[in-house]
């Protein structure tokens, strides 16, 4: 009876995804949300599947594209896995991946599983399956309205690993995520920076974690990298940086990322420390696997940006750049690349606030704006969208951006021609989770039909030469 | 020196949810009425001279923070009292808010004492209050609305009659999700659970704040400035909410 409850399940999942394909909706968390409902146990019986290992990537920023690497370094050497991909990171979505890769039956076996996992989601998760290794990205402010203050998301995702056999991979670098070896008691692999030309000695105003999680002592730095993430250290308690079993040294960040992974080179083809953190993550947990050096490099080496992850466009000869923007941190390593590029510039911004957003949208107040606004800064410029297109034309002009160059478009196609339409060679498109696609299909579209119309004036060009 | 000073009352504990908006939003509005304005960050363990303030403002904090918060301010909390009857411009956001009255009341019923400079109290329950809010008020017979976002697990209730809120909920909880008022209005202080932050697209009650401010300086407020960005932000916020 439970056998055909999850063919029924497999087989109603695996149709809303075929229809979902068709009608060219995204599908990727209805067809596990059915399943779900038609057999509640689909997800530990597909786990079961699994011969290697199931690892989880969870924590605030960097999930999508640090598992994204690593699906990138499995390919490379040929394994099999499950892999939630499009950022679709709650029960459903991790469900919609499982069913994606089983057959009719639920029986084919695979390697690996890889799980993008949103915090919250954890406990849960842990309750259907058992992996191998959670790994810990770092912890930042993030949609709160969802889960209430930071602190309940960390003490889940605590709760719900204690007392397992479980590895933990963490950020050696984010006090918020060193101290779950101690409070766990789990075997802990760690991963950091060494010190950096990009640090700083100075940490930010509104920074997490400012106070030993132990005995609540201002924690002191010897250097920022960014955000709370560094080298610090507990006056009173003596808490302070593991050390890293994967240590990345000689960072260069600028034009594209290069670093050494212990004695491993690495090169990307990506930009911003934050990347460089998701390098660094992917590249230790593809170690403990066991895979080989030159498989990790040269997997790396040929990932390119994925949608919204500094995806890169042109468009009638313009460089232009899509960003997805979800907190403080991401949006000031965001707007620390924008300010690297030195010739003049137009932002679009699209803010939307729906609940995949985070509905509460003051986190652009906690975003350190002011670093782009500066005069010679050369923003063309600054053209606010989508739902709450007001709020952030607000934050802009509150940081002294000039006003006659703010432009209010709320509608996204409208707003992003306004953008390439202002005399700049490079323009950047910051958007909001919900607004990004749309945003992406926009730059498709226009980046489609410009190579179009450089054909025809090529071919009229042609014509008439070989006429005269 | 600056022309005007304002304390942000510990920083570095009570700053959850893009607070320092309000900040931001007070001194560039001075600013471009052409007064300059100087935030001093008041850090734990200070003796704070209140009368030398234009504005003290205070944001949110967990409950970890705000204990310390009202064990820093507990001696000094007659001196506030004193300050803000004699009109001391303030703004106190969510969890600041809360420890204002006399106590704040856990989920598992232990009551933390708070300043007591007003007679309400707080309790906390398990589920929280979240989302837009808009709310009606009114400054000189003049009605208005304040759009805002709220985020907090505690009630809050005024056990004084002659204790005014901010305003009247349109739509969202308020105090307590259930009485129809939100926040506090005392002479010129204002308490609310608004974050979001608050002043910036409701520049009538920014401008309220500065030209107590000013006229506390003996300075004549003219108003004026152009404020469209900020009224379509606030009329954009009001439509999403109310459809």
């Amino acid at each position: 009876m439970k056998k055909i409850a999850l063919i029924i399940a497999i087989m109603a999942g695996k149709f809303a995804s075929c229809l979902s394909r068709i009608l060219g909706t995204g599908g990727t968390s209805i067809p596990g949300k059915i399943a779900l409902r038609l057999y509640p146990h689909i997800l530990s019986d597909l786990a079961a599947n699994i011969s290697e290992e199931i690892f989880i990537v969870t924590g605030t920023n960097g999930k999508t594209t640090t598992t994204n690497m690593l699906a990138e370094i499995l390919k490379e050497k040929g394994y099999k896995f499950v892999h939630n991909s499009a950022g679709a990171n709650m029960i459903t979505g991790i469900t919609t991946a499982f069913i994606k890769e089983t057959d009719w039956t639920g029986k084919r076996k695979i390697d690996y599983a890889l799980l993008e996992t949103d915090e919250a989601n954890v406990p849960l998760l842990l309750q259907q399956l058992h992996p191998r290794v959670v790994l810990i990205t770092n912890f930042f402010s993030d949609q709160l309205d969802r889960y209430g203050e930071l602190n309940n998301t960390i003490n889940l995702i605590k709760d719900a690993v204690r007392d397992t056999d479980i590895e933990l991979v963490l950020n050696a670098d984010d006090p918020l995520v060193t101290h779950f070896k101690n409070e766990t008691g789990l075997h802990c692999w760690y991963y950091g920076f060494e010190a950096t030309n990009y640090d700083k000695l100075q940490g930010e105003a509104s920074r997490e974690g400012r106070y030993c999680v132990f005995c609540g002592q201002e924690l002191l730095y010897q250097r920022f990298h960014y955000a709370q993430l560094g080298k610090f250290c507990c006056s009173e308690c003596g808490n302070q940086n593991p050390e890293s079993n994967f240590t990345a040294h000689s960072l260069i960040l600028t034009p594209k990322i290069e670093m050494k992974i212990n004695d491993i080179e690495i090169r990307s083809p990506y930009q911003g420390f934050y990347n460089a953190y998701n390098i660094l993550a992917a590249v230790s947990l593809a170690k403990l696997v066991g895979i080989e050096d030159e498989i990790i490099q040269k997997a790396i080496a040929n990932y390119e940006p994925r949608a919204g992850r500094m995806e890169q466009f042109e468009i009638d000869k313009r460089k232009v750049t899509l960003i997805l923007v979800k907190n403080p941190t991401g949006l000031n390593q965001a707007l620390a690349t924008i300010n690297t590029e030195p010739t003049p510039k137009a932002i679009f911004f699209a803010l939307n606030d729906n609940v995949a957003d985070g509905r509460d949208i003051s986190w652009i107040w906690d975003a350190d704006i002011e670093q782009i606004t500066a005069l010679d800064s050369n923003i063309e410029a600054i053209v606010c969208s989508g739902l709450r297109s007001g709020d952030i034309a607000l934050r802009f002009k509150y940081a002294d951006a000039q006003v006659d160059r703010i432009y209010i478009e709320d509608e996204l196609q409208s707003g992003i021609n306004k953008a390439l339409s202002v005399a700049a060679d490079a323009t950047y498109i910051l958007s909001t989770y919900t607004a990004l696609f749309v945003c992406r299909d926009i730059l498709l579209k226009l980046q489609q039909e410009s190579i179009t119309s450089a054909d025809l004036i090529d071919q009229k060009q042609k014509s008439s030469e070989s006429q005269g | 020196m600056a022309d005007f000073i304002i304390a942000h009352l510990y920083p570095e504990l009570m700053n959850l949810y893009g607070d320092r908006g309000n900040i931001i939003c007070l001194q560039k509005r001075l600013e471009w009425y052409g007064h300059d304005c100087y935030i001093e960050a008041i850090p734990r363990g200070s003796k704070i001279q209140f009368n030398q303030y234009d504005l003290i403002f205070m944001g949110g904090g967990a409950d970890r923070e705000q204990k310390l918060v009202v064990n820093e301010l507990i001696h000094q909390s007659s001196e506030l009292k004193l300050e803000i009857e004699q009109g001391l411009p303030a703004l106190f956001i969510c969890g600041a808010y809360q420890l204002l009255g006399k106590y704040y009341e856990s989920s598992d019923g232990m009551q933390i004492p708070g300043l007591n400079v007003f007679d309400f109290y707080t309790r906390k329950e398990k589920n929280r209050l979240i989302g837009n809010i808009v709310i009606a008020a009114s400054l000189r017979g003049q009605p208005f609305t304040v759009a805002g976002f709220e985020n907090h697990s505690g009630r809050t209730y005024f056990e004084n009659e002659e204790l005014r809120a901010l305003g009247k909920v349109i739509s969202g909880f308020g105090n307590n999700g259930q009485d129809g008022q939100e926040g506090l209005w005392y002479k010129n202080l204002i308490a609310t659970y608004m974050h979001g932050p608050l002043l910036p697209k409701n520049p009538i009650l920014a401008d309220f704040l500065i030209e107590t401010m000013m006229n506390r300086k003996g300075l004549i407020f003219k108003g004026g400035l152009d404020d469209h960005i900020e009224n379509y932000s606030h009329e954009q916020t009001k439509k999403r909410i109310l459809g």
